[in-house]
């Protein structure tokens, strides 16, 4: 999604404001059109898409108002994305774990997740960055798992 | 050349028996000993509610006789939907149970009504034994002037659609005992769907609806201190904690007749051995009095039966659910 | 009163016998610690501990779980001023200030002042059970869905009139929030809204991993992201206790935070996140320097943690005094002490004195476990700030994944967490405000429904909510405060937010 406004060619003279704001109105528009599939009710006896209905005309109506009223706001290329790049990155790592967490077990994605983070993308030294890892991963196991009882994955091998 | 690659087909063939035999050997031998390692209960509610005050103590005393430990997982979410379609899913080994409640007829027959991907079917389940079964209470607020159900009846006749109910939500455990009586009675009656049992209640409480269907527990303190009257009750015979509560059969109404039930099941597809283990070690937990004290204090009498007998209760109670599923219908097609 | 007096003492000899106070000891640390695990709040903290209850006597049980209970609240507000991560919602507030006074180095007061407020706080909720319970009780089953619909209206306009930046883009956000509220099955048709096709979203998007994700995760992608790591805090020991002059602005909030949330606690339902929401909104009003909100005021940190602490003891009213459950909290007390064969019912206090009273003294005995057990600790929970950033992040990210996955032991959580994290990312970076959208969240369901269950109890008549007073007194006042907020819209008037609204758009 910020990849998208990242490289999009940034246009002169949109305002970051009525970037927004448009984007704000499509998705009101979006919802509209998702919630077509829902009755909409009466007013007496208002059905389930009623209220979605509501709000997805109230969201485009800011939308549009924030779109025509943000002239006078910075520029939509003045936004600098300094942190993007890692911050992708960051969240990549993340989705791999929320993948990888049911087939590996707990103990094994969490290791392999912190050793990632601090040593290959914070570049720690190696000694401190495994044993905080390995550390982290056995004794939030250990307390969450096997004190609080919460069935924490489990790799196929055990643990 | 052809004869080489015969013999090393030959030779992978002997390697490949070898290793299925050695395959199938471990969960034989895996079969002998089950259960050899712990065993996990899905309960598809959040902790508290009746799923798993049943579960807590059925899974404790299993324990016992089963000789490894049962943890109980609970897996709420999409009012039981998930945590029914995990035990659905579940590998067939014995080592997944579930203790589920009536409800879990209800949503196949939703999802059907609403052309949904069900999110499981029931053929997909083995039972393994009943647990508990509770008829609802319906339960008015005390400032209505009636004390038996011929009174309701009458009142809510000279005012067609004027009074209101509270559900634990549409289709709910609490929605379809209600539904049952006014088809019975042909009344109609305004419908306020709320989160949950607790909060059908307190809207009962508040006067802010006339009646409401209540499990035996939860309208129990309630009703002792007369902020709320038992009108008539869904069971089959009167339920032991209200003597004195009539039940719909007793006056003329056959066909009504609910319970909010609670069964341990497995997936279908169970080694025949396994379930035996598991039924034994049921059984053995409903007779077993630690339990049955456990389960009065709940004010949940328990209510025991085998997997076929079950089999035969919950078939029959699911053809009567998804038969009111549709006629209940959709609520914007009336 | 002398009969009071007299219970009280009965109660104080339960709660002081040794045994009680080592699991209210136990339940304040159990709780403390599950509240600053990132992702698990109050609910899942009693939840989990629930079961383990089951074995012991039910004064014990409710003893240990309502420990839990406060020290999770409080637990939560650590991790939200610290590393702005709200354990639960009604700590999303807590989160913009509190944050805001760390990274200014004022880590400590926050910390001390939200301690002494959720004490205060704590004190006024069960001297307001211990008196007022059957009678607040009687008055809070007068809510029904028409009085609901018209405080949670009330909360909007006042969401509204106490909005920061711009007010489009406050109310934009309400707007979203209330959207994603509306994910999950409808309980008033059957239907399944917007869940593309997964069934777990039935139960709608929970406000845990929406708050963790927006707030938390969003700070990290952008601190994180930026490369270098922000230069580790030593804080001194002055820097530990708040000023006198901090102090001094902080008295008010407390009182008010605290009356306010006691309020609103009592009323049945989750409608406790506004009394934070509302703390927050009126201590801004009042301010002569409302511009301070967001940037680091000691007021909005004291306001809504007195607020939220005072609503959980509220939430106890109608619990004990009527045994209905009133929140999913109050839900699992009660089925903890089902179990043990109590009904819960408004005859409770009469027939179990000895666990009414027993509660109500372990919770003074709880507040002031968990003031000793959390004043001194604030030095404690400053140095973790003193560990690496670089060191820290990765692990608040593991915490943060293995909290949301816990609470459901579902992996949907968590993508929600993860897809919240990059939304806030990229809200932020537009300058739109994060909080409406939680308090949206929060509000949606249970305003929708209480609107259609108000049209379904009169037949589709909207008279219903003028009928009844004080539906209609709330509606009032909300529609009042609303038209205060939009006439600097309307008459071109220049007034603070105006202010505000630049100063926001340049920083």
């Amino acid at each position: 999604m910020m990849h998208d406004i990242d490289s999009a060619p940034a246009k002169k003279g949109i305002r970051s404001d009525q970037f927004s704001g448009f984007i704000l109105l499509a998705l009101a528009l979006g919802v509209g059109w998702l919630n077509l599939e829902y009755p909409l009710g009466s007013l007496r006896e208002p059905g389930p898409g009623f209220m979605p209905l509501l709000l997805a005309i109230f969201i485009g109506a800011m939308g549009l108002l924030i779109a025509l009223w943000g002239g006078k706001s910075d520029p939509l290329a003045a936004i600098e994305w300094p942190e993007a790049k890692r911050a992708l990155v960051i969240m990549a790592g993340c989705i791999v774990v929320s993948f990888a967490l049911e087939p590996l077990g707990y103990r094994i994605t969490i290791f392999a997740f912190l050793i990632f983070f601090l040593g290959v993308l914070e570049r720690r030294r190696p000694l401190p960055a495994f044993l905080v890892s390995l550390g982290f991963s056995l004794i939030s196991f250990y307390v969450i798992g096997d004190l609080l009882q919460v069935p924490l994955p489990r790799s196929p091998w055990g643990f | 050349m052809k004869i080489h690659a015969a013999k090393t087909i030959t030779k992978g063939r002997v390697l490949f028996t070898a290793v299925l035999l050695a395959l199938s050997a471990v969960p034989a031998m895996a079969q002998d000993a089950f259960p050899n390692h712990t065993l996990s209960m899905i309960v598809p509610f959040p902790p508290g509610g009746v799923a798993d005050t049943t579960a807590r103590p059925t899974a404790a005393i299993m324990e016992k006789y089963l000789k490894q430990p049962v943890a109980v997982v609970n897996r709420p979410g999409a009012g039981g939907a998930v945590g029914n379609a995990a035990v659905a899913n579940a590998k067939p080994d014995g080592y997944t149970m579930g203790m589920v409640l009536s409800s879990i007829s209800v949503i196949p027959a939703a999802d059907e009504l609403f052309n949904r991907k069900p999110a499981y079917s029931l053929d997909q389940f083995a039972p393994i034994a009943l647990i508990s079964a509770d008829p609802t209470i319906l339960v008015v607020h005390p400032s209505l002037p009636v004390k038996t159900l011929k009174e309701l009846v009458a009142l809510a006749n000279s005012k067609p659609g004027q009074m209101s109910y509270s559900s634990s939500g549409i289709y709910g455990a609490l929605h379809m005992p209600m539904e049952m009586f006014l088809h019975a009675t042909k009344l109609k009656m305004r419908h306020v769907p709320t989160t949950g049992g607790g909060p059908a209640i307190t809207a009962v409480l508040g006067g802010h609806v006339e009646l409401t269907a209540g499990g035996p527990a939860a309208i129990h303190g309630h009703v002792k201190a007369e902020k709320l009257r038992p009108i008539v009750s869904w069971g089959a015979t009167r339920h032991p904690a209200y003597p004195d509560v009539p039940t719909f059969k007793e006056l003329g109404y056959k066909d009504v007749e609910y319970f909010i039930w609670a069964g341990l099941v497995g997936p279908k597809g169970m080694p025949e051995a396994v379930l035996k283990t598991l039924r034994d070690a049921a059984r053995k937990t409903a007779e077993d009095p630690e339990f049955k004290n456990a389960m009065a204090k709940v004010n949940s009498p328990v209510q025991y039966m085998d997997a076929p007998e079950f089999k035969k209760y919950w078939d029959a109670d699911a053809k009567r659910l998804a038969g009111l599923v549709k006629i209940v219908g959709k609520v914007d097609s009336k | 009163m002398v009969e009071t007096f007299n219970n009280l003492m009965l109660g104080f000899s339960v709660a002081l016998s040794p045994e009680i106070l080592v699991y209210a000891f136990a339940g304040c640390i159990i709780g403390t610690l599950v509240g600053m695990m990132p992702g698990l709040g109050p609910l899942a903290g009693i939840s989990l501990l629930l079961p383990a209850t089951f074995g012991l006597n039910p004064i014990v049980a409710i003893v240990l779980l309502s420990g839990v209970y406060y020290g999770a609240m409080y637990g939560g507000s650590t991790t939200s001023i610290l590393m702005r991560i709200p354990g639960e919602a009604a700590s999303v507030m807590t989160c913009i200030d509190g944050y805001a006074m760390t990274q200014k180095g004022r880590a400590g007061p926050a910390l001390a002042i939200a301690a002494i407020g959720s004490f205060f706080a704590g004190t006024v909720g069960v001297i307001g059970l211990m008196l007022l319970a059957p009678t607040l009780a009687e008055f809070a089953l007068r809510f029904g869905p028409p009085e609901y619909t018209a405080l949670l209206m009330m909360g909007l306009f006042i969401l509204a009139y106490m909005s920061g930046g711009s007010m489009l883009k406050t109310l934009a956000m309400a707007g979203l929030g209330l959207m994603i509220g509306m994910i999950g099955i409808d309980i008033m048709s059957g239907y399944t809204r917007f869940s593309f096709g997964l069934v777990e979203l039935g139960d709608g998007v929970g406000i845990v991993p929406v708050a963790v994700g927006l707030f938390g995760i969003s700070e990290i992608l952008l601190t994180a992201g930026k490369g270098e790591m922000p230069d580790v805090q030593k804080p001194k020991l002055r820097d530990l206790i708040p000023s006198r002059e901090e102090f001094r602005l902080s008295v008010g909030p407390i009182g008010r935070g605290s009356l306010l949330g006691f309020l609103i606690g009592i009323i049945p339902g989750s409608a406790h996140i506004i009394s934070s929401f509302v703390s927050y909104g009126i201590e801004r009003r009042m301010s002569k320097h409302p511009e301070r909100f967001g940037n680091g005021a000691i007021e909005g940190v004291a306001g809504p943690e007195s607020a939220n602490n005072a609503a959980a003891s509220g939430a106890f009213v109608p619990m004990l005094a009527l045994g209905i459950p009133t929140s999913p909290v109050t839900a699992v007390m009660i089925a903890a002490i089902m179990v043990h064969g109590i009904s819960p019912g408004p005859l409770l206090i009469q027939e179990q004195p000895e666990l009414f009273w027993g509660f109500v003294a372990s919770m003074y005995v709880g507040n002031v476990v968990l003031l000793v057990l959390n004043l001194p600790m604030v030095g404690v929970f400053v140095n973790l700030l003193r560990i690496p950033y670089a060191y820290l992040y990765p692990c608040v990210l593991a915490f943060c994944i293995l909290g949301t996955y816990s609470v459901t032991n579902s992996m949907i959580d968590v993508w929600i967490m993860l897809v919240m994290g990059g939304l806030g990312y990229v809200l932020r970076k537009f300058d739109f405000d994060l909080a409406p959208v939680a308090l949206g969240l929060v509000l949606a369901p249970m305003l929708e429904l209480s609107l259609r269950q108000s049209l379904a109890m009169s037949g589709g008549d909207y008279g219903i909510f003028f009928e009844r007073p004080i539906a209609t007194t709330m509606l009032g006042l909300g529609v009042v405060l609303f038209l205060f907020s939009i006439k600097p819209l309307i008459f071109k008037t220049k007034d603070w937010r105006a202010d505000v609204g630049l100063d926001e758009a340049k920083g």
